[in-house]
């Protein structure tokens, strides 16, 4: 028991980090599901231009590594005179990362309702604003649940990344408490536990969404 | 003298009946997909509360000749009205198609009830939130009104005890008496059929037929595409048999089933007679 003391009297610093962490999810998340939202409707509406630029940015984003793309927005933003504090550069970061993997998902869902759906709400005299709120959308998401929830996953355990470019949160604090304990393996084992029960939390939440899905059908 | 004049006047109003109005009118429409011509050059022209019932064999162009109607399917040539106004597209002054705006189309599609083969009702919606929906949000009818609306045509249907259900629910029939009663809510000038009972098990088709012979009674103008021939027989006033992409013959129900004048008829009723025996 004695060599886990590092981490009994650290444990209140890693839970801040862990809040940290969590904050930056959350922060992360909303313009991230906006934004893939927003590219999965001009994929799928938007005139030619704006789905060949759509298809662009996905193409580039998903064949960039996320911590290059940290890494060089970190060096990038101050040449070009933006001063934008850390915490919100990474969320900015974060949102664009994760809105090309999220309006894949939005797609996906919309694309495999039936087309009998579509014709179905164009007969009533629905506009397309109209079929997309109250037909499309309340079932694509439904369908586009459990992938969303597994992205978000993803999306907490990718905020260990943002450390490397100085960030404060759940991997620095750890990285912080080993320098002075020099106890690696006692600390990030706690550290691992705090990502563990959040990301495990949701998977559950992710499961049950899926279960919901395919009870409905 | 007085009786002869009274007699001459209204024969003169009689000339064209309220009935007699054209509620429908398809003129030269062609669609197709890729190389195949699906329709070619179709006319059709329907009197309001006329019954026409559209058969022929699979692939003849029945079901796409009825999505392209409310624009389901877009077709190259060709111009559809509903109660005098455009549907899809419209002639300009030089005689030329031009699109209509999404707004006007939407509009237009409000007039044209349509009931299709795979019922697609909304299945995240009850019964009552499925035929209300377009009501209120379309129309912008007020949502007491709408759902009053709706329970006397579920009690039409004879469904007034599903109100409360989601249709995965529900068995086909009743799945296809609520998308009846669902295109029946916006309060269409013209309904459209599209095999709705070929997806049913044998025993529920007749719940499903009486709604629609109960409809027809009510004077609704109809266009059924369907493979029941008796039923056929019983609601139309005109049967239209198509074949590759042309409308082949048109007839009153007798004369078309029982001495069609093309060879072709004959040898479609002829094939359908040696499989179902009727």
């Amino acid at each position: 028991m004695k060599e886990f003391a590092p981490l009994l009297h650290g444990y209140w610093y890693l839970f801040r980090g862990a809040g940290m962490t969590l904050l930056m999810a959350a922060t992360a998340v909303v313009p991230a599901t906006l934004g893939g939202v927003l590219l999965a409707l001009l994929q799928m509406f938007g005139n030619r231009f704006a789905r060949s630029a759509v298809v662009a940015y996905l193409f580039v984003i998903r064949g960039i590594p996320l911590l290059v793309l940290l890494t060089f927005t970190y060096y990038l933003l101050p040449l070009t005179g933006i001063d934008l504090p850390p915490f919100w550069g990474v969320v900015v970061v974060l949102a664009c990362y994760y809105a090309a993997f999220m309006s894949e998902v939005f797609r996906a869902g919309m694309l495999s309702l039936p087309r009998a759906q579509w014709d179905a709400a164009r007969s009533l005299g629905m506009t397309r604003r109209l079929m997309l709120q109250i037909v499309i959308f309340p079932q694509a998401l439904r369908l586009a649940s459990p992938p969303f929830v597994s992205l978000c996953v993803s999306l907490v355990k990718a905020t260990s990344l943002v450390s490397i470019v100085g960030l404060w949160e759940l991997t620095m604090a750890s990285r912080e408490i080993v320098e002075r304990t020099l106890a690696p393996f006692q600390i990030f084992l706690g550290a691992a536990a705090i990502y563990f029960c959040i990301c495990y939390t949701l998977a559950l939440y992710g499961k049950h969404l899926e279960r919901r899905v395919l009870g409905g059908h | 003298m007085e009786n002869t004049l009274s007699d001459a006047s209204s024969a003169a109003i009689d000339i064209v009946p309220a009935q007699q109005r054209v509620m429908l009118e398809m003129s030269g429409v062609s669609k197709r997909f890729g190389a195949l011509e699906v329709l070619r050059d179709v006319s059709l022209s329907v009197q309001t509360g006329e019954v026409v019932v559209v058969i022929g064999p699979s692939g003849s162009g029945k079901t796409t000749l009825l999505r392209c109607i409310n624009l389901l399917e877009d077709y190259e040539r060709g111009i559809v009205s509903v109660d005098g106004e455009p549907v899809g597209y419209r002639l300009d002054a030089r005689n030329q198609r031009v699109r209509l705006a999404e707004r006007d189309i939407a509009a237009a599609r409000e007039k044209i009830g349509i009931v299709f083969q795979s019922f697609n009702l909304f299945p995240h919606m009850t019964v009552l939130q499925n035929i209300v929906a377009a009501p209120v949000r379309v129309r912008g009818i007020p949502r007491a009104r709408a759902e009053a609306r709706a329970r006397e045509l579920l009690a039409m249907v004879g469904l007034s005890d599903k109100v409360a259900e989601h249709p995965v629910r529900l068995s086909g029939g009743q799945q296809q008496r609520v998308a009846i009663a669902r295109a029946l809510a916006m309060d269409p000038k013209i309904m459209l059929f599209d095999e709705v009972t070929s997806a049913l098990d044998p025993e529920l088709v007749g719940e499903v037929l009486a709604a629609m012979q109960q409809l027809a009674r009510d004077g609704m103008t109809m266009v059924v595409v369907t493979h029941e021939m008796s039923f056929a027989r019983d609601i139309a006033d005109r049967i239209v048999f198509m074949d590759d992409g042309v409308i082949v013959e048109q007839g009153k129900p007798d004369q078309l089933l029982f001495s069609p004048r093309t060879e072709r008829v004959r040898a479609f009723l002829r094939r359908y007679n040696d499989r179902y025996r009727i």
